[in-house]
C-alpha cells in the first residue's frame, strides 16, 4: 500500500490541473496513533496529505451523496463496491466521480491492537503492509499486520477493486478460500434461545448513537426508519427490544446491499460486533439471489429486480 | 486537609464496608469496555484504567429517565418520578476531568428561573470519591480547559495512587462521613504527602497537549458566518457519538412510552447533531445540514456557555477525541480557530 | 420535591374549528384541579406546554386572555403527532397543561404607549391573546392608540372570525384586515400583510410595534417598521422553535446564549440582530 503514495499524488494531481474533478476524496493522517481521517483536497498544493496505508479504513463512498462537485475519490475494494451499490440505487452519477482503485491488502482494526497493548497508552505507530511498530512510554513492540486486520479484511475476495477509473498500484491475487461465515455459521447452528440470548448480550451496550449507521454509505436516507414518527415504528430508548429492532432492521436494509467494508463494527465506541447481523444479511443474498453487491455497474438492486427463477418460498 | 492512606489492596475491602450503608458505582467491565455501574462488592470494581468508555453522567443523568407514569386512562398522573431506592451513593473512581464535568452539570441543570430538580435531587445525595490522574492521555487536555489532573472540584474524596497504598485526601464533610472511623484507614504521613505533590507537578507537566484557549469564546463571537464551518464539518457523519461521550453534554429528548404494564414519560440522551434536533412541525429547521449543527457544537460549548458561565462546556477529557470514527478532532479545531 | 416535568391535568371543554380546511382548531381547557385553576396565572405572549398521554407534549402559546379567569385556550395546527393526537380528541378528554413559561409581551412596557400589532396566518394567536387583554376594561386606559393588522393567504384562513366581528365594531382599536386573496364574498383589503401594513403607514410616535408571522411576513414587514420610525428595541417579535422541556434544559430552543423559552419567545428586534441566525 505505501509506496504507491506518489503515484496516488501524482495521478490526484493530474486529474485536479486538468479539471476533470474539482474535488479528491482521500485519506490524510489523523491526529492520533493508528488512525487516519477522510481528506477533501481542491488546490493541488495540498495532495501531500493524501496517505495510503492500512490506517486507512473509513468507507469514503460515503461522502459522495449529495455533491455537485466531479470527484476524484481513493477506493478500495470494499470503497468501490459501495460506490457502484450506491450508483445502481441513483444516488451517485457515475459520470461525475473519477474512482481511483486501490488494490489493499486489509485495514487494521485499531480494537485489536489496543486489547493486545492491553492498556497501556500508545503515542506513535509507524503502519505497513508488514508490520506495526508501537511506541509509548517505556515500551516499543513490533506487530505483524496480518495478524491484526480487521474481520472483514480476512475473508475480503476483492482486495482489487471490481471497478474503477484508474488503478494505482499492482492488482492483487484475491486471496482465502476462507468465505467468512464462520460466525454466522456458528450463530445459525445455535438454536433461537441461544441466539437471542448472545445477541441480547452482544447489544446491551448500544447508546444508540447511530454511529453505525452513519458511517455506513449504503445509509443515506434522509428520514432514517428510526426518526420516524407517524407511525413510530419502534422506541427511541434502551429498551433492549427497541435496539434489538434498530440492529436488525438496519442489517435487513442492508440485504443484498452491504459490502462488509466492516466500517460500522470498527465506528461502534461500544465494541459491539455489528458484522454478525451484516454478514447474515450478506450471506441471505448469496444464498437466495446468488448476488454479491457492488461488483458490476450493469447490476441493478438484488431486492428491487424481480427475476423468474427467483425463488419464492418465502412468499408463501 | 485531613490526609489519611488505605493500602491498595484494602480499597476493594472498603467498598465492601461501603455497600452496606449506601450505593457505590465505580467503573465496571460491561462486555468489552469500562463502564460506571452499581456493584455490590468491591470484587466487580476496576481501577487499573486510565478513564471509563462512558463518563459518569449517565449515572446522575441516566441515558433513559423516567420524568413519571400516568393511568392507562391517560387521564391522570399515576407516579412521580422518584428514585426506586433513596439513600446515598457513591461514585468511586471518578477523574478530575468528569468531576469537573459533574460540577459543570450542576451549574447547567440549577441555571434559570426552572432548576431540573430531578437531577439536583440525586446530585444531593451523591458523594464523588476522585481517582487523580497519574499518567494522562496523550488526547487529555484538561488544563487548557480550567482543570488538572490532580484537580478536586466537586469532589468528596480524592486519592492519589502512591504505588503500595493511596493518599486519602478528605475534601468535604460528606468525604469525612464517607471515611469516618473506617479501619481501613490511617493518617498519613508527610512523606505520603509529599510524594502525592510531586506526582501531581509531574502529571501537571506531562500533559502532550496544550491549548491556548484563553480568549477563544471572545475570538468566536465574531466567527458565526466565518467560512470555517465550511471545511470544519466535511467529514463529520453526524453521528452521536462525541456528544453522547462527552461529560457536559446534556440535550435530551422526551418521549411517551406505553408497554402493557405501564405508561410513561421518559426523557432520553439527545444530540444537536442529528438533524431531527431542530426540525419544526412546519418543515422548516433552522440547522438544515451539519454545518449548522457542527457550528452549534462548536459555538455552544466554547462560546455561548463561556459567555453565561465563564467557563467552558469542556473539560478536556479527551472522549470525543478518540471515540470520533472519523477522528475529528476538538483540539485541532480549537488550534484553527485561535489562530485565524 | 417538585418535578418541573408534570402537567396538571385538565378537561377539555370545547373544541372550536377555526379555519376552513379545518385544520386549525382552538381547544378551550379547564384544570380538573380547583386550586390548581385558581393558582394559575400568565401573561399575554406566554406558552405552555400541552400533553396528549402517550403522543407527546408541545409548547402552545396561550390564545386566552388572562382576563378570562378559570380556563385557558389553545389554538393548535395539525402538524405532527402530538397536534394530531389533539386534533382528534374528543371534548371531556383529559390533557397535560403545565406551565406559563417564556416571557410574554411586554406588556408593562407597552403602558403609555400607541400599539401597533401586525399578525400574519395562525401566528395570530398570542397577538389575540394581547388584543383580548388590552381591550378589557380593566387595562384599556392604560394603554393608548390600538392598530391591529392581521392578514391571511385567504379568507377561509382568517381565525377567530368572531372576535374579529367584535372588534371591528369597536371604537377601541382600529382593526385592519387583509387577505392575500379575496374570494367572491370578501369586500376589505386584499394585498399581503407587509404591503398593507405599507399602505396603512401608522404612526410610530410614542408606539411599540409587535409582529408574529411566518418567517418571509416578518422579513418583509421589518424594512418597512423601520422606514415608519419604529426602533429595533421597540419592535418586539416572538419566535417559534421545537421544544421539548419548556424550561431551557433539553437544549433545543438554544440559540446563541439564550434559550428561546426562557428568555423569549418574545424579543426585541434589538435583541434579535445580537443573535445568530438560526431561528
Amino acid at each position: 500500500m505505501g509506496g504507491n503514495e506518489e503515484k496516488i499524488r501524482e495521478v490526484a494531481g493530474r486529474l485536479l490541473r486538468d479539471g476533470e474533478v474539482n474535488l479528491i476524496i482521500g485519506h490524510e493522517r489523523g491526529t492520533l496513533p493508528l488512525r487516519s481521517s477522510p481528506c477533501f483536497v481542491t488546490d493541488p498544493e495540498d495532495l501531500d496529505r493524501l496517505i495510503w496505508d492500512p490506517t486507512c479504513d473509513i468507507n469514503l463512498a460515503k461522502y459522495l451523496h449529495g455533491r455537485d462537485e466531479r470527484v476524484g475519490i481513493l477506493a478500495k475494494g470494499c470503497d468501490a463496491r459501495s460506490i457502484v451499490v450506491c450508483a445502481s440505487e441513483g444516488q451517485v452519477e457515475m459520470d461525475r466521480v473519477v474512482i481511483l482503485g486501490l488494490p489493499c491488502h486489509g485495514v487494521i482494526n485499531r480494537k485489536n491492537i489496543e486489547s493486545e497493548i492491553a492498556g497501556r497508552e500508545i503515542l506513535e505507530a509507524i503502519v505497513t503492509d508488514e508490520i506495526i511498530t508501537l511506541k509509548g512510554e517505556g515500551f516499543e513492540e513490533v506487530l505483524p499486520t496480518e495478524t491484526f486486520l480487521d474481520d472483514s479484511c480476512m475473508s475480503c475476495r476483492h482486495r482489487t477493486p471490481p471497478v474503477y477509473d484508474v488503478l494505482i498500484g499492482e492488482p492483487l491475487p484475491e486471496a482465502s478460500e476462507d468465505d467468512g461465515y464462520a460466525e454466522v455459521n456458528e450463530l445459525e447452528s445455535k438454536s433461537a434461545e441461544e441466539r437471542w440470548d448472545h445477541f441480547v448480550d452482544e447489544i446491551s451496550n448500544c447508546i444508540r448513537c447511530y454511529s453505525c449507521r452513519d458511517v455506513c454509505p449504503m445509509c443515506y436516507c434522509k428520514e432514517c426508519f428510526v426518526d420516524e414518527t407517524m407511525p413510530a415504528w419502534f422506541g427511541k430508548t434502551n429498551e433492549i427490544t427497541d435496539t434489538m429492532i434498530y440492529h436488525v432492521v438496519r442489517a435487513i436494509h442492508l440485504t443484498g446491499r452491504c459490502v462488509d467494508c466492516g466500517a460500522c463494527s470498527r465506528a461502534c465506541p461500544m465494541h459491539i460486533n455489528l458484522r454478525a447481523l451484516t454478514k447474515k444479511a450478506e450471506k441471505i443474498a448469496r444464498d437466495r439471489f446468488n448476488f454479491e453487491a457492488g461488483i458490476s455497474l450493469e447490476d441493478t438492486p438484488v431486492l428491487g429486480t424481480f427475476k423468474q427463477d427467483d425463488s419464492e418460498e418465502f412468499i408463501i | 486537609m485531613k490526609h489519611m492512606t488505605i493500602a491498595k489492596d484494602g480499597i476493594r475491602d472498603f467498598i465492601d464496608r461501603l455497600v452496606k450503608r449506601c450505593r457505590v458505582i465505580a467503573p465496571v467491565e460491561s462486555g468489552k469496555i469500562l463502564r460506571f455501574r452499581e456493584v455490590s462488592s468491591g470484587e466487580e470494581a476496576c481501577f487499573d484504567f486510565h478513564n471509563t468508555k462512558l463518563s459518569p453522567k449517565e449515572i446522575l443523568f441516566p441515558q433513559n429517565e423516567v420524568l413519571f407514569k400516568y393511568s392507562k386512562g391517560r387521564g391522570a398522573i399515576e407516579a412521580e418520578a422518584g428514585p426506586s431506592k433513596n439513600g446515598e451513593w457513591v461514585i468511586f473512581g471518578i477523574r478530575p476531568c468528569d468531576a469537573r464535568g459533574i460540577t459543570l452539570t450542576d451549574l447547567f441543570f440549577s441555571s434559570g428561573e426552572h432548576k431540573d430538580l430531578l437531577y439536583l435531587e440525586k446530585r444531593g445525595r451523591s458523594a464523588l470519591v476522585g481517582f487523580a490522574c497519574i499518567h494522562p492521555l496523550n488526547t487529555c487536555f484538561c488544563t487548557s480547559t480550567g482543570g488538572n489532573p490532580f484537580g478536586r472540584e466537586g469532589m468528596d474524596l480524592l486519592l492519589v495512587d502512591l504505588g503500595e497504598r493511596y493518599l486519602v485526601e478528605v475534601l468535604t464533610e460528606r468525604g469525612e462521613r464517607l471515611i469516618e472511623a473506617d479501619r481501613g484507614l490511617k493518617d498519613a504521613s508527610e512523606v505520603d504527602v509529599d510524594t502525592a505533590n510531586k506526582l501531581s507537578r509531574v502529571a501537571e507537566k506531562s500533559l502532550r497537549t496544550r491549548l491556548q484557549m484563553e480568549g477563544l469564546s471572545e475570538k468566536l463571537d465574531g466567527m458565526f458566518e466565518d467560512p470555517l464551518w465550511d471545511r470544519v464539518h466535511q467529514k463529520c457523519v453526524g453521528c452521536g457519538v462525541c456528544t453522547f461521550v462527552c461529560p457536559t453534554c446534556w440535550c435530551f429528548d422526551v418521549v411517551d412510552e406505553e408497554t402493557a404494564d405501564s405508561s410513561s414519560r421518559i426523557r432520553l440522551w439527545d444530540t444537536c447533531q442529528f438533524p431531527l434536533f431542530t426540525l419544526q412541525g412546519s418543515g422548516f429547521n433552522p440547522r438544515p445540514t451539519g454545518k449548522e449543527r457542527m457550528r452549534q457544537r462548536v459555538m455552544h460549548k466554547l462560546n455561548y456557555f463561556f459567555r453565561e458561565h465563564r467557563a467552558f462546556a469542556c473539560v478536556g477529557c479527551g472522549r470525543c477525541v478518540r471515540e470520533c470514527p472519523v477522528n475529528l478532532d476538538i483540539r485541532e479545531i480549537i488550534r484553527t480557530i485561535m489562530s485565524e | 420535591m417538585t418535578n418541573p416535568y408534570i402537567p396538571h391535568i385538565s378537561v377539555l371543554r370545547k373544541i372550536k374549528t377555526e379555519n376552513a380546511v379545518n385544520d386549525i382548531k382552538t381547544f378551550e381547557v379547564e384544570f380538573e384541579d380547583p386550586e390548581v385553576a385558581r393558582g394559575f396565572d400568565y401573561k399575554p405572549g406566554q406558552f405552555g406546554m400541552v400533553s396528549y398521554f402517550g403522543a407527546g407534549e408541545c409548547p402552545i402559546g396561550f390564545a386566552s386572555s388572562p382576563m378570562d379567569k378559570g380556563i385557558l385556550q389553545f389554538t393548535i395546527k395539525k402538524v405532527g403527532v402530538v397536534t394530531t393526537a389533539l386534533h382528534n380528541s374528543l371534548v371531556g378528554e383529559k390533557i397535560g397543561v403545565r406551565g406559563p413559561y417564556g416571557n410574554g409581551w411586554p406588556v408593562e412596557e407597552m403602558e403609555g404607549h400607541d400599539v401597533l400589532i401586525v399578525g400574519a396566518g395562525f401566528a395570530f394567536t398570542t397577538l389575540r391573546s394581547l388584543v383580548k387583554y388590552i381591550l378589557h376594561e380593566d387595562n384599556r386606559e392604560r394603554f393608548g392608540d390600538l392598530t391591529v393588522i392581521y392578514g391571511a393567504r385567504n379568507p377561509g384562513e382568517l381565525i377567530y372570525k368572531y372576535d374579529l366581528s367584535e372588534w371591528e365594531k369597536s371604537n377601541e382599536i382600529d382593526l385592519i384586515l387583509t387577505v392575500d386573496r379575496g374570494d367572491e364574498s370578501w369586500t376589505k383589503r386584499e394585498g399581503y400583510v407587509p404591503t398593507i401594513l405599507e399602505e396603512v403607514s401608522p404612526s410610530s410616535k410614542n408606539a411599540i410595534a409587535l409582529i408574529c408571522g411566518p418567517p418571509i411576513v416578518i422579513r418583509l414587514s421589518m424594512p418597512i417598521l423601520t422606514k415608519l420610525g419604529f426602533p429595533p428595541d421597540k419592535t418586539c417579535l416572538s419566535l417559534e422553535m421545537r421544544m421539548k422541556c419548556g424550561i431551557g434544559k433539553c437544549g433545543r430552543c438554544n440559540v446563541g446564549n439564550r434559550y428561546v423559552c426562557q428568555d423569549g419567545p418574545v424579543f426585541t428586534m434589538k435583541e434579535l440582530q445580537e443573535m445568530p441566525k438560526e431561528y
